[in-house]
């Protein structure tokens, strides 16, 4: 019967844990305000990371790059079929300078008869490739682009390069500022936990004690308090992610023109279930690991 | 039950608390502990439920060798001893029955046998109508009561009491003698550390006399009262 002494100890500890913030009801509200103002920021700057990280995705599924002939090439379709070979690319699609032109009228529209006094059709033909996510990262793009540029009949790729640069560039500065932050306040939250933890001991000291006492082991006595920091965070996050979500609601009318310049969308993703999971997660081990933290030097006699 | 060899509890600046202590206490025993103020009392009571670990020598304390126990293991040791003190001990902002309770919880046992056995033990020590009530609302007498239903609980093989009477009037204190006569009487092996003579005055039981950390007088119960004043067993 074990298992089941095991399930009444933990039991025991869990009411200890509620029983503990009962008597200090202060010390836990302010813990877990701190905590979530925490949680919030980092919220906050993961949901940024990660709408940035979707944009540059969706903006990846159209990627295309436009490899633009010489005039004189003519093997047009031994051409595609290399292109269509290379790794990465998904499809090769074939734009002659006849059909170019008339994408340049329609996009013109009105403005589309300053075309007519030319003599003879300026464009080139060319042909777009659609990638496939190998090819989505910049770095591999331009090597790709490269290739593509050295092949005979070739004379030029296009691939906006230069948006795809600057804003991966953008993106993968803010994942590590984004890093930064996250260990910054790891450390800070793990501490205030800490110290909350720090003074639940001392106020049960007596407790303790008496615990040890009639023979209670290091678990038993430690119990509490790791289940005391895991409520803390886990509330923390809860509260985090309620305000994350509520300030979300709220600010998207007032930011919409921003967010459709930003993203290219007018409406941002929230977390997904399996984030907000995460960010929970992360408030619960912040508990425990500041609760740990605190009673690394409780002393084992006496 | 307790087996002592040589021990010696030395504090920092060569302070000796207790010098070549070597003694035997069988299983059902009632033991006085007795000497003067700092005699080393409280320093071999909180060897024996593995508080402190002696500077040289050997303590056994049912099997358990407390010399070289781990830390780890100190608690099961416990689960075997009733301790209880002067000061009682309790648990202002718990229950009384809440606060006996501690010693089954820490064993596993289940809620609502906690709640029965806790409470039959508090109405065998006359405090069935006190379980809800906090320890600061009773008398010393009672809170001692409680303090003791804590230790008993879990029918400890050994109980230790540390000038369990030093805080109370003298009826109260032979109320709590009785109390702790009537566990021995269950098969408890008992060690009692006092210095209140008219306690020893009136139990004849075995009386171990410290005197500045050494054992100077084992006095068998047999020889008493007659023997008062003079030793009557030499020491080994
Ligand atoms: N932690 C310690 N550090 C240094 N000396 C100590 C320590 N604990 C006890 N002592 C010394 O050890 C001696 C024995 O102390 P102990 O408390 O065992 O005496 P006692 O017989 O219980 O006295 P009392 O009747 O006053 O309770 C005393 O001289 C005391 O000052
Ligand atoms: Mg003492």
């Amino acid at each position: 019967m074990i298992e089941i002494e095991v399930i009444r100890r933990i039991l025991t500890s869990v009411r200890s844990a509620l029983r503990g913030i009962r008597s200090a009801p202060l010390v836990f509200v302010i813990s877990v305000t701190t905590l979530s103002a925490g949680l919030l920021l980092l919220g906050t700057y993961l949901l940024i990371v990660q709408n940035m990280r979707g944009v540059l995705e969706n903006f990846g599924q159209d990627l295309k790059l436009v490899a633009f002939l010489d005039e004189g090439a003519t093997d047009v379709d031994a051409m595609k079929h290399t292109l269509s070979e290379l790794s990465g690319v998904q499809a090769v699609l074939y734009v002659s300078n006849d059909t170019a032109l008339v994408r340049l009228r329609e996009d013109l529209g009105r403005d589309a008869d300053v075309l007519d006094g030319l003599d003879r059709n300026p464009l080139p033909s060319s042909f777009e490739l659609s990638l496939g996510p190998e090819l989505r990262e910049e770095g591999s793009l331009r090597v790709f682009a490269k290739q593509v540029e050295g092949m005979p009949g070739i004379n030029e790729t296009r691939y906006g390069e230069d948006w795809v640069q600057s804003y991966g560039r953008i993106l993968r500065a803010m994942e590590w500022l984004g890093l930064g932050l996250g260990v910054f306040l790891m450390l800070i939250l793990g501490t205030v936990i800490a110290g909350t933890v720090r003074l639940a001991v001392y106020s049960r000291n007596d407790e303790i004690a008496i615990q040890r006492l009639v023979g209670a082991g290091g678990v038993f006595v430690r119990l509490p308090f790791y289940i005391e920091g895991a409520i803390q965070g886990g509330v923390a996050a809860a509260v985090a992610i309620s305000l994350l979500y509520a300030l979300f609601g709220l600010g998207l009318p007032v930011l919409g023109d921003i967010l459709v310049f930003l993203l290219g969308k007018p409406v941002p993703d929230f977390f997904g279930r399996q984030e907000m999971l995460a960010l929970v997660l992360v408030g619960i081990s912040l508990g425990v690991g500041g609760a740990m933290l605190s009673l690394l030097r409780l002393e084992e006699r006496t | 039950m307790i087996q002592m060899y040589h021990a010696e509890k030395r504090y920092e600046g060569n302070v000796y608390a207790l010098r070549d202590i070597s003694l035997t206490i069988e299983r059902g025993e009632f033991v006085f502990l007795t000497g003067s103020s700092g005699a080393g009392k409280t320093t071999l009571l909180r060897m024996l439920f593995g508080a402190d670990k002696p500077s040289t020598g050997q303590i056994i304390v049912a099997g358990r060798n407390i010399t070289k126990m781990t830390a780890s293991s100190v608690p099961e040791l416990r689960r075997q001893i009733g301790v209880i003190f002067q000061d009682f001990k309790l648990l202002p902002d718990r229950s009384v029955v809440d606060n006996v309770a501690i010693t089954l919880e820490i064993a596993g046992v289940s809620r609502r046998e906690i709640r029965a056995r806790a409470w039959n033990m508090l109405r065998r020590l006359g405090l069935g109508h006190r379980l809800d009530h906090r320890p600061k609302a009773l008398s010393g007498g009672e809170q001692q009561r409680v303090a003791i239903a804590r230790a008993l609980v879990n029918d400890p093989p050994l109980l230790l009491a540390d000038e369990p009477t030093g805080n109370l009037d003298p009826d109260l204190a032979l109320d709590i003698m009785d109390i702790i006569a009537d566990a021995h009487a269950r098969g408890t092996t008992v060690i009692v550390a006092t210095h209140d003579p008219s306690l020893l005055d009136r139990y004849p039981h075995r009386r171990l006399v410290l005197d500045q950390g050494r054992l100077v007088t084992d006095r068998a119960p047999e020889t008493y009262p007659t023997a008062i004043g003079r030793a009557a067993l030499p020491l080994p």
